[in-house]
């Protein structure tokens, strides 16, 4: 077990993989969760869900990206948030991934360039970009699943969550 | 079994972390849930009805309904207000169109203000004064302070108001949870953007927003002389 500082330095990935995921998801849902009307256009946008569902979503979904958020950056649960939170990245890249197939704007309110500009042009970059990072974001996931034992955790080493 | 007591202070301290991260997420949810409803009890202007969305309704007798979704914050209501407002004014004064204006409130806090207080200018009979009004006067950044309420009333009396009724409904927040239920009857018509517009229920193309000529040539079509 001495052989490397590879090793050593794995906690410290993990905890900043962990502040890196649950940042995001914090400020993400806390954005969200100040603004419900917003948050539910912006679950109806994609167009996957019944208006009625995607609303509902739309006003949970803020509150639990908050929870794994806090999971996360207080390191409690660590296997169980990462999974969460990659499940959820991987939701988003579908739905983008979908919306960009079906030239549908992916941003809900005044600005029009949520990829698709007023006069029906279709910017793939707007969407790449979200892709792009919440592949990251998965990645991120991923490494915490597989190493969830990090720096300033509550999690015990011996146990698994 | 030694172990365990080690760290039972631990646990019980970790489980109670637990405990309240998903208390906090259960009632944020929640509530969340529950008050984005629409509220039946809530304060609203007289000309509102659930059959028009909760909207500030004209002439509900003519044949051709237009609904106008818009929030005072957005720069692209400013811009389509900027082309077509005066052809729309036009068309409500003269009682040709219903017209429904739902103002909308998801920019934020600001928002929330300046559709409460065009709800009462529309209790003085000068909505549609004070909703132009309001769009010449858009601020640059949205919530920064452009309106507060002592803004919103001076904008009332430049307008024309004089009653200090319209100063106490605007001070006392009356139709500020109504902004909500606006809020809520568009979420449930899937309304994603503003400007929106509906004539007979018919969201307009997207090109027609800028353009005055093609914007009256669609109520030519409607019926509209």
């Amino acid at each position: 077990m001495k052989n490397s500082s590879k090793l050593t330095i794995l906690p410290w990935l993990t905890f900043i993989g962990r502040l890196i995921l649950g940042g995001v998801l914090l400020a993400a849902g806390y954005l969200k969760a100040k603004n419900p009307s917003a948050a539910a256009g912006s679950v109806r946008v994609y167009e996957i869900l019944p208006t009625g569902l995607a609303n509902s979503l739309g006003y949970a979904l803020p509150w639990i990206e908050i929870g794994v958020g806090l999971f996360l950056v207080i390191g409690i649960w660590v296997k169980r948030a990462a999974i969460a939170g990659g499940v959820l990245m991987f939701i988003f890249i579908v739905a983008i991934g979908q919306a960009w197939a079906r030239k549908l704007a992916i941003n809900c309110g005044c600005f029009g360039n949520g990829g698709i500009s007023a006069d029906g042009k279709v910017h793939p970059a707007v969407y790449l970009t979200e892709i792009l990072r919440d592949f990251g974001l998965t990645i991120v996931a991923g490494y915490l699943y597989r190493f969830p034992h990090g720096k300033f955790g509550l999690d015990k080493a011996s146990e698994e969550y | 079994m030694a172990e365990k007591k080690k760290n039972g202070k631990d646990t019980g301290t970790r489980n109670l972390v637990i405990g309240m991260i998903l208390l906090v997420v259960l009632v944020g949810a929640g509530s969340a849930l529950a008050k984005n409803r629409v509220n039946t009890h809530a304060t609203m202007p007289s000309s509102v009805s659930s059959a028009d969305g909760y909207g500030i309704s004209f002439n509900p007798k003519a044949t051709v309904k237009v609904d106008f979704y818009e929030d005072f914050q957005c720069p692209n209501c400013r811009n389509f207000e900027a082309v077509n407002s005066a052809y729309i004014n036009r068309l409500v004064t003269s009682g040709k169109i219903h017209a429904v204006f739902h103002p909308m409130s998801f920019i934020g806090p600001e928002s929330i203000a300046t559709a409460a207080a065009s709800a009462c200018a529309a209790d003085q009979g000068k909505f549609l004064e004070y909703h132009t009004a309001l769009y010449e006067n858009q601020g640059t950044a949205e919530n920064s302070g452009t309106w507060n309420n002592q803004k919103l009333i001076l904008l009332g009396h430049t307008v024309g108001i004089k009653s200090t009724k319209f100063d106490a409904c605007v001070n006392n927040g009356n139709y500020v949870k109504w902004t909500s239920n606006i809020e809520a009857d568009a979420s449930s018509k899937n309304i994603n953007s503003t400007p929106t517009v509906l004539i007979n229920g018919k969201v307009i193309p997207p090109s027609a927003y800028l353009d005055q000529t093609a914007f009256s040539a669609l109520f030519t079509a409607a019926g509209v002389k």
